[in-house]
């Protein structure tokens, strides 16, 4: 081609054509040669049909885990040749939002793990994910078997499975060894009661003379998970009722404000504030300004980076006479197909293999989370951890929740968070509070089941 | 004389040069305008295709939805309380830069920098300086002797006030402007005045004061509207705590659209707030006649 090319060019060089004749035939040539050159255009067109299908794959993870799921992608790549994924990042403050519009345009990638879990039954019920059990039967997969049977309950909506986890984490108490020692308690005998829990958390809370805190012991927060230990629940799935003000929901609202009674919480909130946010080295529990945390794996790679000397343990969430031991909830993100996806096979295939024993294992064990796949929580590289083999039988077994399945979750979210912030450091009283919380919840779900009736 | 052909072709070569804009504000403006407006009489998530449900978001907002009231006082508070301290410091620092000293070039650049850095990093740099136990302005109150200053951000009695400190921070656009048309007073006036006798303040309130009227008209106005849209700092520092302390109109309506899947009730927020701005608006150009003055006009 490129002596044609050539030979046209010397055609058309000025002086070339000097005969009629010479001159049609460079024209002719011309034509001949865009005529190939167009052919051969085709023919590129046709090669990029048959070369491996692009899927678009939004992930919501960052840093050294997604480094991780980086190499997964380019293991899939490989041993896939006719799909070919690329990873976007869309992590960031702006990421979820970005995912809403997504979603209201119809602009979605093929596969997305930037969904929370909080969010799916939202997006399940307004019909913009791909329910994957007709995907999950044509692969001889049944999550019921596979999945820790919370999360397989967590990613089921109205009978359907709309998305796949490939790591969880569990809710714990991490404690300063250290300071227990100092304040007279056993470290090898961590709380297992709100009732030692409490004791524990006066007897390491310290003054100094002016009365301000140079250390507190635990300062409860999150009331949306507290009220598993108590035996509570948000929602309750065989009547379709709200139970915000349940007995037991008012109990564990009742346990964290008597901490608000006891302690000043503003001067508590304000003195752990100082220390920056759990995730920074300064974090209160990493500095020995605190005893205990609510916390979860991620603790370890924090305490690694942070405050490697620090001598620490770990506890079930207490629970009260009559609660529920071992209780954790259940989040994090879910792999999903949007409805608009173009290319749902190869995005499955994917999905798929992401949620492979292997590909389980590989990112979990890389990212020390929990894996949510029974086999590979089995598997003796996780039970020679002791973290895991405590957390494990906690995600597996009858107290793992997840998310609600309602449409207005996050928004009672939001509602909860509040409500808890008015006993806390409000001081409002905790009945008030919950009915108050319950009619708001109510009326919301009233009127999100009104707008997605179709 | 031009011929009807020549004025209309002239007509249409104007409309075509102007039609970027026109189509930007068709697509841009107009159309999110009128759009929103019908969503707030919609129950809308934005995914679900709305359906039409007349008053019933303004029932809500009125009647149901306690944090509606709770953050249009919060925004409110910092209208009544904000706007006319960041106004007055604006025109004090403006004042005290309109001297003719040496290096004022220099003073003016520092007082404007903290107006050019971004919001965003700004409010990370004041959570520091707020911090209740490490921040350098609690720090620098334990040295003065005040053994327990205020919690700022953490307390919801403070956390407003904390955030109107932090806005004097950035006066620098408003100072610009009051600084420009200080050196516009006229100075046979302010002479005419030193001559009848007037003192500093006489002359500031009589002559400085009205001749620069319409410009602090102007920031009033840019101010409330800045105001009423007070977002940024809220959602990077504190999202709308603590006890919704910080919970303002914007950050409700921003929440209630992209957290809430209720955009057509969030579209029914704006408008109402559209409503409220007018109203100010209208209230204060009203009773700008009375204290505005504009070169020219007889007093």
């Amino acid at each position: 081609m490129a002596s044609e090319m050539e030979h046209n060019a010397m055609a058309l060089a000025p002086g070339a054509n000097d005969h009629c004749y010479d001159h049609t035939v460079s024209r002719r040539r011309l034509l001949t040669f865009a005529a190939a050159t167009g052919a051969s255009l085709a023919g590129c067109g046709r090669h990029v049909k048959r070369g491996p299908t692009e899927i678009v794959y939004w992930t919501g993870w960052s840093g050294h885990e997604l480094d991780v799921q980086r190499k997964l992608i380019a293991q899939f790549n490989q041993t896939h040749p006719h799909i070919r994924v690329v990873m976007l990042s869309q992590f960031g403050n702006s990421g979820y939002e970005k995912v809403r519009i997504a979603f209201a345009g119809g602009a979605t990638p093929d596969v997305m793990s930037t969904v929370w879990a909080d969010e799916l039954a939202a997006y399940a019920m307004r019909d913009v994910l791909r329910p994957l059990d007709a995907y999950l039967i044509a692969s001889h997969r049944d999550i019921t078997k596979e999945y820790m049977p919370g999360i397989a309950k967590m990613v089921t909506i109205g009978g359907k499975v709309y998305g796949l986890t490939v790591s969880s984490s569990t809710n714990f108490i991490a404690y300063n060894r250290k300071i227990f020692l100092q304040c007279g308690l056993y470290p090898d005998r961590p709380p297992e009661t709100v009732d030692q829990l409490d004791a524990a958390a006066k007897r390491c809370t310290a003054y100094d003379a002016n009365g301000n805190f140079i250390r507190y012991g635990f300062r409860p927060s999150d009331l949306s998970m507290w009220v598993y230990p108590f035996g509570g629940s948000w929602f309750d799935e065989s009547t379709g009722e709200i139970t915000a003000n349940s007995p037991q929901n008012l109990a564990a609202l009742q346990w964290m404000g008597s901490y608000a009674r006891q302690y000043n919480m503003r001067q508590m909130q304000a003195f752990s504030t100082t220390f920056g946010s759990s995730s920074t080295p300064n974090g209160p529990f990493y500095v020995g300004k605190t005893a205990m945390e609510s916390t979860g794996e991620w603790e370890r790679a924090f305490v690694e980076r942070y405050a490697p000397g620090l001598s620490w343990g770990w506890f079930a969430l207490p629970f009260p006479t009559g609660g529920r031991p071992q209780s954790t909830t259940l989040d994090g993100s879910i792999f999903v197909i949007p409805a608009a996806c173009k290319h749902p096979d190869e995005a499955w295939e994917f999905l798929n293999w992401m949620t492979s024993h292997d590909a389980v294992k590989t990112f979990c064990w890389s990212i020390k989370n929990v894996p949510p796949l029974v086999s590979v929580s089995r598997d003796p590289l996780f039970q020679s951890d002791p973290l895991f083999r405590f957390t494990i039988p906690i995600q597996q077994g009858p107290a793992a929740f997840g998310p609600p399945p309602l449409p207005t979750w996050t928004m009672l979210k939001s509602a909860i968070s509040r409500a808890e912030d008015s006993v806390m450091l409000g001081g409002e009283d905790p009945a008030r509070v919950l009915n108050r919380l319950q009619e708001e919840a109510v009326r919301q779900l009233r009127r999100a089941t009104e707008e997605l009736r179709p | 004389m031009k011929s009807s052909v020549q004025a209309k072709r002239d007509t249409l070569n104007g409309l075509l040069f102007a039609s970027p804009w026109i189509l930007g504000f068709l697509t841009f403006v107009l159309y999110p305008l009128v759009a929103s407006l019908y969503y707030s009489f919609c129950s809308y998530d934005a995914i679900s295709p709305p359906h039409f449900i007349g008053l019933e978001n303004y029932r809500i907002m009125l009647t149901q939805d306690p944090l509606f009231w709770r953050s249009l006082w919060n925004t409110l508070y910092m209208a009544i309380f904000g706007l006319p301290v960041s106004l007055a410091a604006a025109l004090g620092i403006a004042l005290l830069l309109n001297q003719r000293i040496r290096g004022i070039s220099i003073y003016r650049t520092i007082y404007f920098l903290p107006s050019i850095t971004p919001v965003v990093a700004s409010s990370v740099l004041w959570m520091w300086l707020l911090n209740p136990q490490v921040g350098l302005i609690n720090t620098s109150l334990h040295r003065l002797g005040i053994s327990s200053p205020p919690a700022w951000l953490s307390d919801p009695n403070w956390a407003k006030p904390a955030l109107i400190l932090m806005g004097l921070w950035a006066v620098g656009g408003g100072m610009v402007i009051y600084l420009a048309s200080l050196q516009d007073v006229p100075a046979s006036l302010l002479e005419a005045a030193s001559l009848d006798g007037a003192g500093r303040w006489a002359k500031f309130r009589h002559v400085t004061v009205p001749s620069i009227s319409p410009v602090i008209l102007f920031n009033l106005i840019m101010g409330l509207i800045g105001t009423f849209q007070y977002f940024t700092q809220a959602y990077v520092m504190t999202n709308g705590g603590p006890q919704d302390a910080t919970m303002f109109y914007a950050l409700h309506l921003f929440n209630r659209a992209f957290q809430d899947f209720e955009m057509g009730y969030a579209s029914a927020m704006a408008w109402v707030l559209f409503v409220i701005t007018l109203i100010c608006a209208i209230v204060v150009f009203r009773t700008s006649a009375r204290w505005v003055y504009y070169a020219g006009e007889s007093s």
